[in-house]
């Protein structure tokens, strides 16, 4: 060192030094100790091992088993290629699933989330009883499917059910809902829509929140009308909550079974409402048909894969980062 | 000091991983190992059981007593039960046998045992067939054979056969002694009990063929009509002209007689029995839908308004299932096991069990006990199993089973006909037989 330098000539240089070499990431040993990383390790442990026995297994197994005929009367299994693929596509009853599941999603997602945007708007207002109305909304997701589904099946009972006595007081002779092929889809569609609005609208409120004040007060100062303020400011704010829950939907509506089981056990009349998750339950425990079941799963896993992949080339870049 | 794990050590770790997971699935594939040589033949142990017929608060209590009664006998006997329904039975049974572990006793239905027997899952009882149809009647020891080998026996029966209401008879106009007795008498009662009110709604049914599983209610038809299932060889029958015309039946009683409408009514509705409550005059029932009007409708029953009929097309028949015991080919305690299931299917057990669901009991003994002589549904039952016919028969009858629903659905639906229903159907099942799935 030649002499002291001042504040400005260091800075100079360390700048140029960046410049002339980008600097290297500290080395992972040497930033985190060992006993740090072995904590970090005993932390992550758990998910991991569990994520690997209930996740990581099941699935390599199920990947393994859709290219064999795995007989699980005999325990005897053997290597089937692409059979058990070219059986579920030649079958029309599978076919048909994956269309009631495309429906299905179609009407849950979009639908559903339209919905919950409107509610959550409405209830982050100043409105008198508001904690009750959001008590009210959420009761749904947090009650246990199957007692849900059980009550709308009374409702939908096309003799007593409430539905039909409420359109008969209106000179309607309602349908028989869940036994007609024409209604049992949508009667499944509207408890699902119902049943899902609270979560989707709870996260749509903690976003909503979240929007700065001062940006709706610059907009009333500018005379932005509600409408106007709705569709520039919160709307695009809500883009990161949008794709959260666009993608979780999206996953839930693709694996729907118990609401559809319950509903229509034998997965409605014809085949009205059977979906993918349905046809796989009824391949491996109505005809005991493992590989078949596995193939199907696979089938329903890259449909899957394909749409979260879409769906974050679509909304995700931006909002990532801000998830 | 800080300890890097080198990349070979990463590579390692990844390659035992993979290894040890592999390992696993290979584990989980494992299903059920042939029965070895010097299991335990004597009575002890723990056996696990499987039962879809002691389900509920009165079954369990049931099957308490029975528990206690048997380990009586057999100290060193612990039974524990797994209690579910049909409806979950399939589940069960493949989990436990995928897992490597399955139930040492297993009660199932009539049409199981051909599935499981073939696939070496059941052990051999070791009885002779002809020693249990002298005890037993011959209908419900056959569906526990397999290749000449008694794997299961017999417990209980279950029959569909015609109910109808004999006040609703006469208010209709129709002698109430003489329900029908062919296909056409069988529509044209229906239509003349049918009700519909001023807005065209249905008040009440003519004839009920949705509250019983819609598979059963036409394999009732189909063998009345002088059709089969399979042929002796094992080769699909129930797209035959016979079995059509059973469909065809239930497709006009519902399209164009307007009888019944699709939806009206499903089994086990938790609204009721459409014949107990007057809002049907004949059904195809089961033997304890007489149950249901001795809690319901004891009136009824005390007015003697409740009559049977075996459903008459070219010949007489009813649907006759039941429940069997079987024992794993794996189970550790054999012995004890088969000790468990005779003991089941002996007189007073089985008899507890019957009187507990309306059954009808299968040891000939049993038709002359006060249960018998005091339900004349199972009376009824037990006097016509001379016409009574069983599904199943093929190996791959678990895989084909399921699809029926649909197909007879579709055809009252008039989505398709009832030929193009059941040859659909037939196709599907053919293609399961021959894969030897």
């Amino acid at each position: 060192m030649t002499g002291p330098m001042t504040t400005t000539a260091v800075r100079r240089t360390e700048t140029a030094v960046a410049e002339a070499a980008p600097a290297k990431p500290p080395r992972r040993g040497r930033r985190l100790g060992w006993e740090r990383r072995r904590a970090a390790v005993l932390m992550v442990a758990p998910a991991v091992i569990l994520l690997t026995w209930w996740i990581g297994i099941p699935t390599i197994a199920s990947l393994v088993l859709a290219f064999t005929h795995y007989d699980v009367l005999a325990g005897t299994i053997s290597w089937a290629g692409l059979g058990n693929f070219r059986d579920i596509f030649a079958d029309p009853i599978w076919n048909r699933s994956i269309w009631h599941t495309v429906v299905y999603t179609f009407f849950t997602v979009p639908v559903a989330m339209a919905i919950a945007v409107a509610i959550a708007v409405l209830l982050n207002s100043k409105l008198r009883g508001r904690a009750w109305y959001r008590a009210a909304y959420f009761l749904p997701h947090i009650t246990a499917t199957v007692a849900i589904a059980l009550v709308w099946m009374w409702m939908f009972e096309p003799n007593i059910g409430l539905f039909n006595a409420v359109l008969g007081q209106v000179g309607i002779q309602g349908p028989a809902w869940l036994s007609d092929p024409a209604w049992a889809m949508p009667a499944v569609i509207v408890v699902s829509v119902w049943k899902g609005i609270g979560l989707k609208m709870l996260i749509y409120l903690a976003a909503l929140q979240s929007i700065p004040p001062e940006l709706y007060e610059a907009a009333d100062v500018d005379g932005a009308t509600p409408r106007r303020k709705f569709f520039a400011i919160t709307l695009p704010l809500l883009r990161p909550a949008t794709f959260f829950v666009f993608i979780v939907s999206l996953i839930d509506s693709f694996q729907v079974f118990e609401q559809v089981y319950v509903l229509t056990p034998d997965g409605g009349p014809a085949n009205a409402t059977t979906v993918m998750t349905l046809e796989i339950y009824r391949s491996a425990f109505g005809k005991f048909d493992m590989s078949r079941a596995c193939a199907q799963s696979m089938v329903l896993f890259v449909f899957l894969l394909v749409l979260t992949v879409i769906s974050r080339r679509l909304t995700g870049k931006d909002s990532d980062a801000e998830l | 000091m800080d300890r890097q794990p080198a990349g070979s050590t990463r590579r390692q770790f990844g390659q035992r991983a993979g290894l040890a997971m592999l390992g696993l699935v290979a584990v989980g594939c494992g299903g059920p190992a042939p029965a070895k040589p010097g299991q335990s033949d004597k009575v002890t142990g723990e056996i696990r059981m499987i039962t879809p017929i002691f389900e509920g608060s009165d079954g369990a209590k049931v099957l308490s007593g029975l528990m206690a009664d048997f380990t009586k006998q057999y100290p060193d006997v612990k039974i524990v039960p797994d209690y579910t329904t049909y409806a979950k039975l399939n589940e069960k049974l493949t989990t436990s046998l995928a897992s490597g572990r399955p139930y040492d006793v297993m009660l199932m239905g009539v049409g199981w045992i051909p599935p499981f027997a073939a696939k070496g899952v059941l052990a051999d009882l070791g009885e002779s067939e002809s020693a249990l149809t002298s005890l037993y009647s011959e209908r419900v020891v056959a569906p526990g054979v397999y290749d000449g080998k008694v794997y299961a026996r017999p417990i209980m029966l279950d029959t569909r056969y015609g109910y109808y209401r004999k006040d609703l008879f006469k208010q209709a106009g129709l002698d109430p002694e003489k329900p029908p007795t062919t296909f056409a008498e069988i529509r044209d009662y229906a239509r003349k009990l049918t009700v519909r009110d001023g807005s065209g709604k249905l008040t009440r049914a003519g004839i009920d063929i949705l509250g019983i599983d819609l598979r059963q209610g036409f394999e009732t038809l189909m063998w009345a009509a002088g059709g089969d299932l399979f042929t002796p060889d094992g080769k699909v029958a129930f797209n035959s002209p016979k079995a059509v015309s059973a469909l065809q039946l239930m497709t006009d009683i519902i399209r164009t007689d307007k009888s019944e409408d699709f939806g009206f009514t499903e089994p086990g509705a938790a609204t009721g029995v459409p014949i107990v409550q007057g809002r049907a005059a004949m059904m195809l029932g089961h033997n304890n839908t007489w149950q249901e009007f001795e809690q319901n409708a004891p009136n009824l029953v005390k007015d003697g308004q409740v009559g049977f009929f075996v459903v008459t097309g070219e010949r007489p028949a009813l649907f006759q299932g039941g429940t069997i015991g079987a024992v794993s080919a794996k189970s550790k305690q054999q012995a004890a096991a088969k000790e468990w299931v005779k003991y089941l299917a002996s007189a007073q057990p089985s008899l507890r069990a019957n009187q507990q669901r309306g059954n009808v009991p299968a040891l000939k003994s049993l038709v002359s006990s006060e249960y018998v002589q005091k339900n004349p549904a199972v009376q009824f039952a037990m006097k016509n199993l001379d016409h009574a016919y069983s599904e199943g028969g093929v190996p791959a009858w678990l895989q084909i089973r399921g699809d029926f629903k649909a197909a007879i659905e579709s055809a009252l639906l008039g989505k398709t006909t009832p030929q193009q229903a059941l040859d659909d159907l037939a196709k599907k099942a053919e293609a399961a037989i021959a894969s030897g799935k």
